[in-house]
């Protein structure tokens, strides 16, 4: 097939010794993921960046439009304060199996979140939109801006048009504001490591592109000092956020153990899952999907 | 006159645009190879998909695929993903203008009921029933200053407006619409139509539901062969809105199509959202819409009112972006130093 042509001979599986994945089981994961998770899809990306050991058309994987609700740092925060372990990380990084085994939301409570009708309600009082890092044109370069909103009232006047979605409830006092940030989420492979690595573009409440720095508000905070690091895309312009993989094969190899331990026997396709669940712990409030409701691999038992 | 027999105005979410990074660096790389101060309007691709996560909605996204591909890049043409289902392509026309003062002197609403004269003809030549992305066309006005790096821009999203207003007699999620073999069916029909590389990308549908409750999705084509058949039949989009209670902007325009080609007074509608990248039967909704325009309204000469410049925070203004940080060479050369 496509793979075998373009990576020639199957390589020897490091899968399980190693917790790695050869180019051609990158390919069979994504496909995997692509297939059971349908909001992922394969892209080409930049063509001048293509990479000629992958398939064109499946250079990296991406999910886009992805909501955060919230800011992990201040999630953690509220998880100490109401006397909860952080499970999110130790020295040994496979702080992510605490929580193995529970949704990703389960780690705050859920209703803190801002909900629609908690936005409704709040539309009655102060309406004011959140300021951002990009906005819209400077002041002084609309000197003729009031003529502007003036002179065009068409859509005002048109009773068809919903007029509320721009703005943002904002109440001062409360920290019950909806902060709902959006993520683009890719996934490409790292030829050094061995492993998928994930990239972070992240955009503010109106879509406007964030600042890379401000990526890290949603990057668990022991992570935002140590794993998390701003580089060059390899498929896309610019700067993103992105896991540095050093530490992924181990581990996904302390994950794919705990597997065995258990009497399931880990399938390769099902590797992006697994690494998904895994980097949920690093950013735990980007809401990706990566649902796994079919078994990760054989039960030998 | 928001009053019709005391129905509720049914009121459309606006779509909300998102560009990336790498649409701005092409244009630049473009306007300094290419186009030169030729100011000549340009075709465009956005991107959307329908809602696939409850609390946010989806956006007409560009992406560096959007603009025209380099010359020397014509060889990967090939690979503009056809038939990806979170990437549906909408035309679009970019007027970018050489100078900021150019940029605020564009007749901004000549230049959208140019837009909705595309739409108003597309419709009535019977190609948007062909290729129904046309009737989502939208329109971007842009100044990039190569100077700084900061790009001005502002995009509309024509829709034709009915007048009066169409009224709303009911909209309700899907799942209370429909009986559970209805909701079973239509959602294994959306699924197989987003499944099939051929339909995953076409964003306006008709789902008919036969007698005995089962249901099939069919192009908007089939509407003339589907009225034989005794059955219901919805107009179907995928909605880019999230909201509980309003369907999004695409709406408009298949409202605008269906009374002007078929004469419809009364519409059922079904604005199809996703659930992790599967129908959901909870968040889409069906509502009926109930349309009376003054006769006239559907002279094929007599391009009907239209709005869609889109609000920046609630107001009628530009947006403006500083790529500066990672585009500009002095301070890229500073920050590597």
């Amino acid at each position: 097939d496509t793979v075998e042509r373009i990576t020639g001979p199957r390589t020897v599986s490091a899968f399980k010794e190693k917790g790695v994945l050869s180019i051609s089981e990158f390919v069979i994961a994504g496909d995997n993921l692509v297939s059971k998770c349908p909001t992922w899809s394969w892209e080409s990306g930049e063509p001048s960046k293509r990479k000629s050991y992958l398939p064109h058309d499946k250079q990296y994987l991406i999910t886009r439009n992805v909501p955060c609700l919230r800011r992990a740092a201040s999630v953690e925060e509220e998880y100490e304060a109401a006397g909860g372990e952080l499970l999110l990380d130790n020295e040994d990084n496979d702080g992510w199996l605490a929580t193995h085994g529970k949704p990703k939301e389960t780690k705050y409570d859920e209703e803190n979140l801002p909900t629609m009708e908690t936005l409704e309600i709040s539309k009655k009082k102060t309406i004011q939109s959140i300021s951002s890092y990009f906005g819209g044109e400077e002041e002084e370069d609309i000197p003729d801006m009031a003529e502007y909103e003036e002179s065009d009232n068409v859509i005002e006047a048109d009773p068809a048009t919903l007029q509320s979605t721009y703005l943002v409830a904002h109440e001062p006092d409360d920290d019950n504001i909806l902060r709902t940030r959006t993520y683009d989420v890719s996934i490409t492979y790292d030829k050094y490591y061995q492993t998928p690595r994930v990239w972070l573009t992240g955009y503010d409440e109106s879509r406007m592109l964030l600042q890379p720095e401000l990526v890290m508000e949603d990057v668990s905070q022991d992570h935002a000092r140590k794993t998390v690091t701003i580089e060059d895309h390899p498929h896309l312009p610019g700067k993103h956020a992105s896991v540095h993989p050093c530490r992924h094969g181990a581990v996904m190899k302390k994950i794919i153990d705990v597997l065995m331990s258990r009497g399931v026997e880990p399938e390769v396709d099902k590797y992006l899952f697994l690494f998904l669940k895994f980097v949920a712990s690093v950013i735990p409030t980007i809401e990706y999907d990566y649902t796994m409701d079919f078994d990760l691999g054989s039960t030998s038992h | 006159m928001a009053e019709n027999e005391n129905k509720p105005v049914l009121q459309f979410a606006p779509f909300q645009s998102s560009v990336h990074e790498g649409f701005w660096r092409r244009l630049s790389s473009l306007k300094l190879d290419i186009l030169g101060i030729d100011q000549a309007p340009i075709s465009i691709t956005g991107f959307y998909a329908p809602c696939s996560h409850a609390q946010v909605s989806n956006h007409l996204t560009l992406l560096a695929e959007s603009l025209p591909p380099d010359a020397n890049e014509q060889a990967s043409l090939e690979v503009l993903s056809l038939g990806n289902r979170n990437r549906c392509p909408v035309p679009g026309t970019l007027y970018n203008t050489n100078t900021l003062e150019s940029f605020h002197a564009l007749d901004r609403q000549s230049l959208l009921k140019a837009e909705a004269k595309k739409i108003w003809e597309d419709i009535h030549s019977g190609k948007a029933e062909e290729d129904p992305a046309v009737l989502s066309r939208f329109l971007l006005i842009s100044f990039a200053d190569l100077k700084k790096w900061s790009f001005h821009y502002w995009f509309a999203f024509p829709a034709l407006v009915l007048e009066p207003p169409a009224t709303l007699t009911d909209l309700r999620p899907a799942a209370q619409c429909f009986s559970p073999e209805e909701a079973e069916s239509v959602s294994a029909a959306c699924n197989k139509w987003r499944n099939s590389s051929s339909t995953a990308d076409v964003p306006f549908f008709l789902v008919t539901i036969a007698s005995n409750l089962h249901a099939s999705i069919r192009p908007l084509r089939d509407w003339e062969t589907c009225q034989s058949d005794d059955q219901q039949i919805l107009f179907g989009f995928y909605d880019p809105c999230n909201l509980p209670n309003n369907p999004g902007w695409p709406l408009r325009n298949i409202l605008a199509l269906t009374h002007a080609r078929w004469n419809l007074k009364q519409v059922r509608f079904l604005c199809y959202r996703e659930k992790q990248g599967f129908a959901d039967m909870g968040s889409s909704l069906v509502g009926e819409a109930l349309v009376s325009v003054p006769q006239g309204w559907n002279d094929p000469q007599c391009v009907p009112n239209v709005v869609g410049w889109e609000r920046n925070k609630g107001r009628n203004v530009p947006r403006c972006i500083s790529l500066a940080e990672s585009m500009d060479p002095t301070r890229l050369a500073i920050s590597a130093a």
